[in-house]
C-alpha cells in the first residue's frame, strides 16, 4: 500500500503540474481539495483521468469522487479494491 | 441606433430561419445518440448531439465553412445590404472554426482568422474581418462588437455568424468535463444530466437607422417590414473573475451583465428572457440566481437548447433570431426537455408555449472563462428612450469624473529572447517557454498556478502582472488589488492571430489514438483562447468586459479597442496582442490604458 501510494502522490503531482510540491510534502490522510493541497474541481476532474489512464477504473459521475479523492489514502485503498489494470 | 437588417439559422432542422422557426413550433429537434458500441468518429465516446446531415459541404470549403457561407448567404439575401462595401464588416463568432481540419492533418486546417478571411473573400467583403472567441458567449460579445463598430461610424453595417462545427475534438473535450448528458438534455429541469452539443450556423446583419441604409433597401425595390423590424438596444459584458469553468454560485457576474443590459428597462416591458439553459447542474442553476436577484422572476424564460443542444459559438446568434422569430408571431416556444423546476432561484418556466403582446426580450449567456453577456432588444423604437435616458444618467453618475481620452500606463513587449517594460529591455537567459517560468519565479512567484498554464496563458500571465506589479506598487500597493472600488474599473481586450494552435495540438494527442484515449479537461479548458482572459481576470479581480479577438491584420483591432473605449465605463483597460504558435515562437505586445480625469 505504502508504494501504491507513493506512486499516486507521483502521479498526481505530474498530473495536476503540481511543479512546487515533492510526494514527500503531501501528507496521506490531508484533504486534497480545500485546505490541504487547495485542488479544485478541474483537478478533481483530472484525478478521474488518473484513475483510468492508470488503475483502469472508470468514474461516470464526478459526484462520486468527492468520497474517493478525500486524500491520497483514500484514493490508495479505493484503486487497490477497484483496479482493472 | 442599431437595427437588424438579415438574420439565418443554418441547423439540422433547416436552411433558412422559416424552417427551423416551424421547426420549432412542431417540437423537433435533431438531438439523438451518434455513433455506435465501438464509438464515434474515431473516439470510444458516444453522444447524444444535434448534428448536419451529409450534404451540404461546398466545394472548395470545409462543413464549418460550408455552414459559415450557407449561412450568410441566405442572411444577405433578403437584407439590401451589401457585401462589398467598404463600410459593412463580417464578424464571426465561433469557439472551434475548423479545428476539425487540424484533426485531420495540418494541410487541412485554417485558422479562424484564415477561415474568416477566406469566407470574406468569398462574399467580396472589402475589409478584414474579425473573429470573437469568448467561449459559450461568442455570439452575445459578437453582436455588441458589431454595434459598437458601427456606433464609431466607420461602419454602417456589420455581418455577424456564429457557427461551429461538432467534431471528436469538441466531443471529447466535454466529456472529460463529464459535462454531457447521455440523453437530450432537459434545461431548468430537476432530472437534467448535462448538456448535448449542437452543430449550427446562425447570421444577424445589424445596420445603423439611417437614411443611407434605408436608401439603398429601397433603391433595389425593398421595402422594410414593419413587423420583422428589430433593435438592439443594449448589452452588456463581464466577468466573475471566480472560476475558469465553473460560474459563480450567486450568479454575480451574470446578475451585472443583465442589470447593465436593461440600464433600467421596466421588466414588464420584456415577453421573455433568453436563457442560456446548457442544462448542466451548475448553469442553470446560476442563472436562476441572477434573474432573481435582478427582479425578473415573473418574466417567461425561453431555453432553447432541447431543439439544438448547445451550438457554442452560434448559440448567442441562433437563440437570439429564433426567440426574434417567434415573438413576430407572439409566441414564446415549448421549453423542449422541461418539465419540473430544478433550480434554486424563482424564476417562470413552463413546459408548454405562451403567448405574449409584449414586444422586447433579454438574452442572457454565460461561458468558460467567467464571462457573461447580455443583450436587450425590442421591436418598438420608442423603447430606446427608456435606455437612452439611462445612459445619459449613469454618464452623469458613474463616469462624472471621466472623459473619453485615455493615457498609456504601462507597456510590455515579451518575445522569445527578451522583454521590455516601459521602455527599458532585458534578454531571457534561456530563450523559449523556459523564459516565461523564469520570469515567473523572479518576478511573481506567489501564485502556483501558474505551473497549470498552458503556454499561451503562461505567456499572457507573466505579461500581465508585470504591467500590474508595476502599477500596483506605484499607485496602489499590492495589498489593495482587491479593494472593491477598483474591480468593475477594468476591462481586459486581447488580440492574437493563432488562437490557441498549441494547446490545440496538445488536446488532439491525447484522442487521436483510441487505444490511449485519454482526454484531459485541463489540456481542453487551454483550447478555449479566451481562457487567458479568464486567468488574468480571476488574478487581478478584474469583473469588467474580458474578451479575445482573432484576426489576420492588426488594424481591425485598433478600431475595436477605440470602439471599446468610446462606450466602456472602466477606467483602466488592458489591451493588446498576445500570440503563442508554440514554445519557441510567441509575442506580447500589451499596454494598460489608464482614462484620463477631468482635473
Amino acid at each position: 500500500m505504502e508504494e501504491l501510494i507513493y506512486k499516486l502522490k507521483e502521479q498526481i503531482i505530474d498530473a495536476l503540474n503540481l511543479e512546487e510540491i515533492t510526494p514527500e510534502d503531501i501528507d496521506d490522510n490531508a484533504p486534497l481539495f480545500g485546505d490541504g493541497l487547495g485542488l479544485d474541481s478541474i483537478d478533481a476532474l483530472e484525478l478521474i483521468v488518473i484513475l483510468d489512464k492508470h488503475y483502469g477504473i472508470k468514474i461516470a459521475n464526478p459526484a462520486d469522487g468527492k468520497a474517493i479523492f478525500s486524500s491520497v489514502a483514500a484514493i490508495a485503498d479505493y484503486v487497490s479494491k477497484n483496479r482493472s489494470k | 441606433m442599431i437595427e437588424v437588417l438579415g438574420r439565418n439559422i443554418f441547423s439540422p432542422l433547416g436552411a433558412d430561419l422559416e424552417q427551423n422557426y416551424r421547426a420549432v413550433r412542431a417540437g423537433k429537434s435533431a438531438l439523438r445518440l451518434r455513433g455506435d458500441d465501438s464509438g464515434w468518429r474515431g473516439i470510444p465516446d458516444r453522444a447524444v448531439a444535434s448534428l448536419m446531415e451529409d450534404g451540404f459541404v461546398l466545394e472548395g470549403f470545409s462543413r464549418f465553412e460550408s455552414m459559415v457561407i450557407s449561412s450568410v448567404s441566405d442572411a444577405l439575401s433578403s437584407s439590401g445590404v451589401d457585401p462589398e462595401s467598404p463600410k459593412c464588416i463580417f464578424i464571426l463568432s465561433t469557439t472551434k472554426a475548423d479545428v476539425e481540419g487540424l484533426e485531420q492533418g495540418d494541410s487541412q486546417y485554417l485558422s479562424p482568422a484564415a477561415a474568416a478571411r477566406k469566407v470574406a473573400r468569398h462574399f467580396g467583403m472589402v475589409n478584414e474581418p474579425v473573429v470573437v472567441s469568448n467561449a459559450c458567449i461568442s455570439g452575445v460579445a459578437a453582436q455588441i462588437l458589431a454595434a459598437r463598430l458601427i456606433e464609431t461610424g466607420k461602419y454602417d453595417t456589420a455581418i455577424v455568424c456564429g457557427a461551429d462545427a461538432i467534431s471528436p475534438f469538441v466531443v471529447a473535450g466535454f466529456s472529460s468535463f463529464k459535462a454531457l448528458s447521455p440523453q437530450p438534455c432537459r434545461p431548468f429541469d430537476i432530472e437534467r444530466m448535462g448538456l448535448n452539443l449542437g452543430e449550427a450556423a446562425a447570421t444577424i446583419i445589424l445596420g445603423r437607422s439611417c437614411t443611407a441604409v434605408r436608401d439603398s433597401r429601397s433603391e433595389r425595390g425593398m421595402t422594410a417590414d414593419e413587423k420583422d423590424r428589430w433593435y438592439l438596444l443594449s448589452g452588456a459584458l463581464t466577468n466573475d473573475a471566480y472560476h475558469l469553468s465553473a460560474p459563480s454560485p450567486s450568479g454575480e457576474g451574470c446578475f451585472r451583465a443583465i442589470v447593465s443590459a436593461l440600464s433600467g428597462f421596466p421588466a414588464e416591458k420584456l415577453a421573455a428572457i433568453g436563457v442560456h439553459g446548457t442544462a448542466t447542474m451548475f448553469n442553470d442553476q446560476m442563472e436562476s440566481k441572477a434573474i432573481e436577484r435582478a427582479g425578473l422572476s415573473e418574466v417567461p424564460l425561453s431555453a432553447l437548447k432541447g431543439y439544438y443542444g448547445h451550438t457554442l459559438g452560434a448559440a448567442g446568434v441562433l437563440e437570439t433570431v429564433l426567440l426574434m422569430r417567434c415573438l413576430e408571431d407572439g409566441v414564446i416556444p415549448a421549453n423542449r426537455g422541461f418539465e419540473e423546476i430544478g433550480v434554486g432561484g424563482k424564476v417562470n418556466i413552463v413546459p408548454e408555449e405562451l403567448h405574449t403582446d409584449r414586444k422586447a426580450f433579454l438574452k442572457m449567456i454565460s461561458g468558460f472563462g467567467g464571462c457573461n453577456g447580455a443583450l436587450l432588444y425590442s421591436r418598438e423604437p420608442a423603447d430606446y428612450e427608456l435606455i437612452a435616458q439611462a445612459d445619459a444618467h449613469s454618464a452623469e453618475g458613474v463616469n462624472g469624473s471621466g472623459t473619453n481620452s485615455w493615457t498609456i500606463g504601462h507597456k510590455v513587449r515579451i518575445t522569445p529572447v527578451g522583454f521590455e517594460l516601459d521602455g527599458i529591455s532585458q534578454s531571457f537567459d534561456t530563450p523559449g517557454k523556459p523564459a516565461l517560468t523564469a520570469l515567473y519565479k523572479q518576478h511573481i512567484g506567489d501564485y502556483p498556478k501558474f505551473y497549470k498554464m498552458d503556454g499561451l496563458c503562461r505567456l499572457a500571465f507573466v505579461a500581465s502582472e508585470l504591467l500590474l506589479q508595476d502599477f500596483r506598487t506605484a499607485e496602489t500597493g499590492k495589498a489593495e488589488r482587491a479593494e472593491a472600488s477598483e474591480l468593475t474599473s477594468t476591462d481586459v481586450l486581447i488580440f492574437n492571430r493563432n488562437s490557441s494552435i498549441a494547446a490545440d495540438r496538445e488536446h488532439i494527442a491525447t484522442i487521436s489514438d483510441p487505444g490511449n484515449y485519454y482526454p484531459s479537461p485541463s489540456v481542453f479548458l487551454y483550447t478555449l483562447p479566451n481562457i487567458l482572459t479568464g486567468e488574468i481576470a480571476i488574478r487581478n479581480g478584474f469583473t469588467g468586459e474580458t474578451s479575445l479577438f482573432i484576426a489576420e491584420d492588426g488594424g481591425v483591432c485598433d478600431e475595436i479597442l477605440e470602439a471599446s473605449m468610446a462606450s466602456t465605463d472602466a477606467s483602466r483597460i488592458l489591451a493588446g496582442w498576445i500570440d503563442y504558435r508554440d514554445d519557441d515562437s510567441f509575442g506580447v505586445d500589451l499596454k494598460l490604458y489608464i482614462r484620463n480625469q477631468i482635473a
